[in-house]
């Protein structure tokens, strides 16, 4: 389904991605995982298109994506939740989802859609009407996942779910997206800090250090061995 | 209290034009965050245009031109967004050439119109434009009524049209935050197209509410445009609500202080509120924190 080969960006030429391939076949869930600075949320963006590319090749679904202005990949079903949520803070829930239901393909499923998202994340049901801003940070971040499944995506990409929430909203948020992807297929892709947690709704893990895929392995396999777990993991698992 | 309320009820009847005319000017800065310095200007073509359409032998009413005016200026509107615009917006050092762009644009327009009908000023004056009604002893000019209610009215439906059609959310959403807006699939510069228009339409349909009580020059814009920037400014940059009662505000005080002194230094009053709001309120009446872009 998404297919990056050989691709390098940079900003303001210091390197950010280095010649990295990646894969994501339909209906699959890879994890991103790295240390900070490692390229994960630039993987992400020259995915979306807000991060231009230096060399290489991103195809979805067959097709080069170079020439598409980021609109263009939204509409073929790439939808990015970016870090830092970035909710629309001066609108309300309401318009936020609405919002998401922009792209063409979804603007018809919006009620049907906008049922599926309130059964994801219950919290979000009574504050349709109150503004963006007003959301605690977990509420938001659940906002923010939930504007993107609005989209109906082909492929979801999730910045960091978890940054800069405390561990319970964390948590709320994590079983919220774990609840998404039983009822969906859709393939996605998740970076995150919280490597076990991330680790238990994928597939694979891709290890990203210093721009360069170092790791990609099967969740079972980094999770059984030790000496991968503790050298790309940390000591949390 | 009469004499107050007869000083009071044209301010805020010339405020509503005012405000219509900053709210244009708003909704450009509040998307793209371009100070617009040729607004004032696309204002001054309205009035020729209306002056035109009225005098040029079609005689057609300036009120009952609007529509046109607003489509013509909105199509205008989108061409300079797209042929000169679209080049200056986003990154921090295109201010300078935001800025020279505009005046540029201003100039050439004002010197257009000085070649094509010479710096005599025109005058539009329908039957009607020296009457007017007592309503409850205040005498109410007719033309500057219509120019109110046709200023609420447009207002309205501008106000409608970003809240409720799913091309003005995407407007919002982008002015808001145009990064996570993109995430949305939101076309930026279609969006940045769209509102460039729509400001355009807004302030140039002020500027045909203007044309039955105020002479037109190719400078005309130069009376106007400190009105707008300060309605702007007052009422928070960003914001087509707080641009809009900017407009309302300056109306009023413009009015009101000739209760107590001269017309000639009314002003001098608007810029003391300005200078005092912006003492108390340093964002404008309904302006946030300013990000930086």
């Amino acid at each position: 389904m998404l297919e990056i080969s050989d691709l390098c960006a940079s900003y303001d030429g210091v390197p950010a991605l280095r010649s990295v391939d990646f894969q994501v076949g339909a209906r699959e869930r890879v994890a991103i995982l790295g240390p900070n600075g490692a390229g994960k949320t630039t993987l992400l963006k020259t995915i979306s298109g807000t991060v231009g590319v230096d060399t290489g090749v991103i195809r979805f679904e067959g097709q080069d994506l170079h020439s598409q202005p980021p609109h263009k990949r939204v509409e073929a079903g790439i939808v990015h939740v970016p870090q830092g949520r970035m909710i629309f803070a001066s609108m309300t829930v309401a318009d936020n989802l609405r919002l998401g239901s922009h792209r063409s393909g979804a603007q018809h499923r919006h009620d049907e859609r906008l049922d599926l998202v309130l059964e994801i994340f219950p919290a979000l049901a009574g504050m349709l009407n109150r503004d963006g801003g007003a959301l605690s940070g977990g509420q938001q971040q659940m906002l923010a996942v939930a504007r993107g499944v609005m989209a109906c995506p082909r492929l979801l990409m999730l910045d960091e779910p978890s940054m800069g929430l405390a561990p319970r909203a964390a948590d709320s948020v994590f079983e919220g997206i774990a609840r998404l992807l039983e009822s969906e297929t859709t393939a996605t892709i998740v970076v995150e800090q919280r490597a076990h947690e991330a680790l238990e709704i994928c597939d694979r893990a891709c290890v990203l250090e210093s721009g360069e895929v170092v790791l990609e392995a099967s969740n079972r396999a980094l999770l059984s061995d030790e000496r991968l777990a503790a050298a790309y993991l940390g000591s949390e698992i | 209290m009469v004499e107050f309320l007869q000083f009071l009820v044209p301010g805020i009847l010339i405020g509503g034009v005012y405000a219509l005319l900053a709210s244009g000017l708003g909704l450009i800065f509040g998307v793209m965050r371009v100070v617009n310095f040729a607004q004032a200007d696309f204002m001054m073509l309205a009035m020729y245009l209306s002056w035109a359409l009225f005098a040029g032998g079609v005689g057609l009413d300036p009120f009952l031109a609007v529509p046109a005016v607003f489509f013509v200026f909105l199509l205008l509107g989108m061409a300079v967004h797209w042929l000169f615009i679209r080049f200056v917006i986003g990154r921090r050092e295109n201010h300078d050439a935001q800025v020279i762009l505009t005046i540029g644009l201003g100039l050439i327009f004002q010197n257009l119109i000085l070649i094509k009908y010479s710096s005599e000023p025109r005058v539009v004056a329908p039957s009607y434009a020296n009457s007017g009604d007592f309503i409850a002893d205040i005498f109410v000019s007719r033309v500057r009524l219509y120019a109110f209610l046709l200023s609420v009215l447009v207002a309205a439906l501008v106000f409608l049209f970003l809240n409720r059609s799913a091309t003005g959310r995407a407007i919002r959403a982008a002015s808001e935050n145009w990064e996570a807006a993109t995430y949305m699939g939101v076309d930026i510069d279609r969006t940045n197209r769209i509102a460039f228009g729509v400001g355009v339409a807004l302030t140039a349909v002020g500027g045909s509410a203007l044309v039955t009580f105020q002479s037109i020059t190719p400078f005309v814009g130069l009376r106007f445009v400190v009105v707008m920037f300060a309605a702007v400014v007052l009422g928070g940059l960003g914001s087509v609500r707080g641009a809009f009662v900017g407009g309302v505000l300056i109306g009023i005080i413009q009015s009101v202080s000739q209760v107590w002194t001269s017309a000639a230094v009314k002003n001098v009053w608007v810029f003391a509120l300005f200078l005092l709001i912006l003492y108390v309120r340093p964002n404008g009446l309904f302006g946030k924190a300013q990000r930086a872009i």
